[in-house]
């Protein structure tokens, strides 16, 4: 499969270059959403190259604005498509955490691969998990925290989706500072996400998204 | 502004004579820095309101007096038993704001009691005070900027400065080393905490020349300030973290991280071993990828304190004999794990990563609510 010269781009992180492209494309009178799908191909060069070491954190955080930019144009035309991403994601650091660099990057990470987010901000209350869950169908959720003090409260949000009959309609991601496997296993969390990368694998895998 | 803002004063006063155990452990661990085998394995902890857990006092309490906080981490040390250094002997979170040009949110004032400190990371350097900066220099944009959102954080500062001393000199009483109460600070870590990481990151791609040269200049003058800062303190061997946060190489890539990381911070950890300090290099996340590196800077003078996330392990194989290392137990392993568990960790890190050159410690700091058990067996595995 060949690549197109935008997703190139976006993968070489050609800033200047996408966003000419994607102004040529609309131009000639290509679709949002196929333009859309390419910008995406581009983002799936990044994440190859992250998975290979090539590119790191900052690269991931450019691209996500490469890709914010260059779509700019295409958001007025996808409002109104049927179907612009593979699922959603419900988002938040957890109470009593005020952190959202991490978040941050995962929201625009995901956002940028596909996935629709839900960004709930910081010091997310256990129901606010819940109600965003029911009223948007989401079927993915995404806790972040960079305190050990909040496992408690990592542990109890999971708890609520529980609580409230959600669990088993949910995958559960988490990720952040002082988060690891053993962390995921006490609070009862599907994945543990090292890195924003890794959150869009299992959120892809989870999803079916080849 | 010095860079030399954050954690305590330095020296104690003489005056009296600290007790034999004192002398023991300054020996060991000055034996484990030079990548000498120690009669045992030394120990040094980073503690702050996991002190104030485990001694009852109140987290706004603690925050709120370097007194209090001095009181109450001499007292965990007591309780904790034979530990041979703590790295501070005070505390006020107020004061990292220095180091990352943004606000702390603190238990009691900004935050329920029983919460953890926090800092609040907002973009408030803007693409505009690049060129503020290059053309007032730093000292004086940064006197500005002090003025607009960090006063609690000076204040603190200077609260430390003064308080640092005294402590030191009462931890001393009791036979325990102040390791590394000072601070040289990364003109990076400055910058991409008031920008915000994703900002910064943004102007590292878009504006990178404009980027190197305020760099440049805050470094121009951390240069003379922190050689005039070590020289004023005068203490042979005294701990300075020049640490890592926001640049390690887990979050750039190496043509970034070449750029507008490691030149500067060579040459920071050149200046205080140059000036007779010990450069503990407080390396926060993942260091692997550039852990080979560490060979270039001097042999047998720094100590690289790792948090967990890099693998101390293999730094060893790398690092044997050119560089001790402090570490790791994980802060998740230390709140949630079983002292069993700790015990086994700290077994294989005696084995694998000592006994030359290997300072028992947690990974970066005791996290408020890890297990006092498993603390204290973290300790006592020294003794095996």
């Amino acid at each position: 499969m060949t690549t197109s010269p935008l997703a190139q781009a976006v993968g070489d992180l050609e800033e200047d270059k996408a966003i000419v492209l994607v102004a040529d494309k609309l131009a000639k009178g290509e679709t949002a959403l196929d333009i859309l799908e390419e910008l995406q191909a581009g983002m799936n060069i990044v994440g190859t190259r992250f998975e290979e070491g090539e590119y790191f954190l900052s690269e991931l955080i450019y691209s996500a604005d490469i890709f914010k930019k260059a779509g700019l144009p295409l958001q007025e035309e996808l409002k109104n498509s049927v179907q612009s991403s593979y699922g959603t994601l419900v988002l938040g650091t957890v109470k009593n955490d005020i952190h959202d660099f991490g978040k941050d990057i995962v929201a625009t990470v995901m956002s940028s691969n596909g996935i629709k987010v839900i960004d709930l901000g910081v010091n997310v209350e256990h129901q606010a998990f819940v109600d965003a869950i029911k009223e948007s169908g989401a079927t993915l959720v995404g806790m972040s925290c960079l305190l050990t003090t909040v496992f408690d409260d990592m542990k109890d949000a999971i708890a609520a989706l529980k609580a409230a009959g959600l669990r088993d309609q949910v995958t559960v991601l988490i990720g952040g500072g002082p988060v690891d496997q053993a962390t995921a296993d006490y609070v009862g969390a599907d994945y543990y996400c090292k890195t924003a990368q890794d959150g869009v694998i299992a959120a892809k895998k989870v999803l079916g998204v080849n | 502004m010095a860079e030399t803002h954050d954690n305590q004063g330095a020296g104690a006063p003489g005056g009296f004579a600290p007790p034999p155990v004192f002398f023991e452990r300054m020996q060991r661990l000055q034996t484990a820095v030079a990548c000498g085998t120690p009669d045992r394995v030394p120990l040094s902890l980073v503690m702050d309101l996991f002190a104030a857990n485990i001694m009852g006092v109140s987290y706004p309490d603690f925050v709120s007096s370097v007194d209090v906080a001095g009181a109450t981490m001499l007292g965990a040390m007591e309780k904790l038993g034979d530990v041979d250094s703590i790295q501070f002997p005070t505390y006020a979170p107020d004061v990292l704001g220095m180091l990352w040009l943004a606000p702390m949110k603190v238990p009691g004032r900004d935050l329920p009691e029983h919460s953890q400190w926090q800092m609040d990371e907002q973009v408030r350097i803007q693409r505009e005070d690049y060129d503020k900066i290059l053309e007032m220099g730093w000292s004086a944009w940064f006197g500005q900027y002090v003025g607009m959102y960090l006063g609690a954080a000076a204040a603190a500062g200077q609260a430390l400065m003064e308080a640092g001393p005294r402590w030191t000199m009462e931890y001393m009483k009791k036979g325990y080393v102040i390791f590394s109460p000072l601070t040289v600070d990364h003109p990076f870590e400055h910058i991409a905490g008031g920008r915000t990481v994703k900002e910064f990151t943004l102007d590292l791609f878009q504006i990178p020349d404009k980027v190197q040269a305020v760099l440049d200049v805050i470094m121009a003058e951390k240069r003379e300030q922190t050689r005039h800062f070590l020289r004023a303190v005068g203490q042979p061997g005294l701990g300075y973290w020049v640490g890592s946060w926001r640049t390690a190489p887990e979050f750039l890539s190496p043509r970034l991280w070449n750029r507008f990381v490691w030149p500067y911070m060579k040459e920071l950890v050149e200046i205080v071993a140059e000036e007779g300090g010990t450069p503990v290099l407080h390396y926060d996340a993942n260091w692997d990828r550039e852990i080979e590196r560490l060979k270039d800077l001097p042999a047998r003078r720094c100590v690289l304190e790792l948090d967990g996330k890099t693998d101390i392990f293999r730094a060893k194989k790398i690092l044997a004999g050119h560089m001790c290392i402090l570490g790791d137990v994980h802060p998740a392993m230390l709140t949630l794990g079983t002292v069993a568990d700790v015990k086994a960790y700290c077994d294989r890190l005696l084995d694998e990563v000592g006994p030359d050159g290997f300072i028992m410690a947690m990974g970066c700091a005791i996290p408020p609510d890890a297990k006092f058990e498993n603390v204290k067996a973290m300790v006592d595995s020294v003794h095996r």
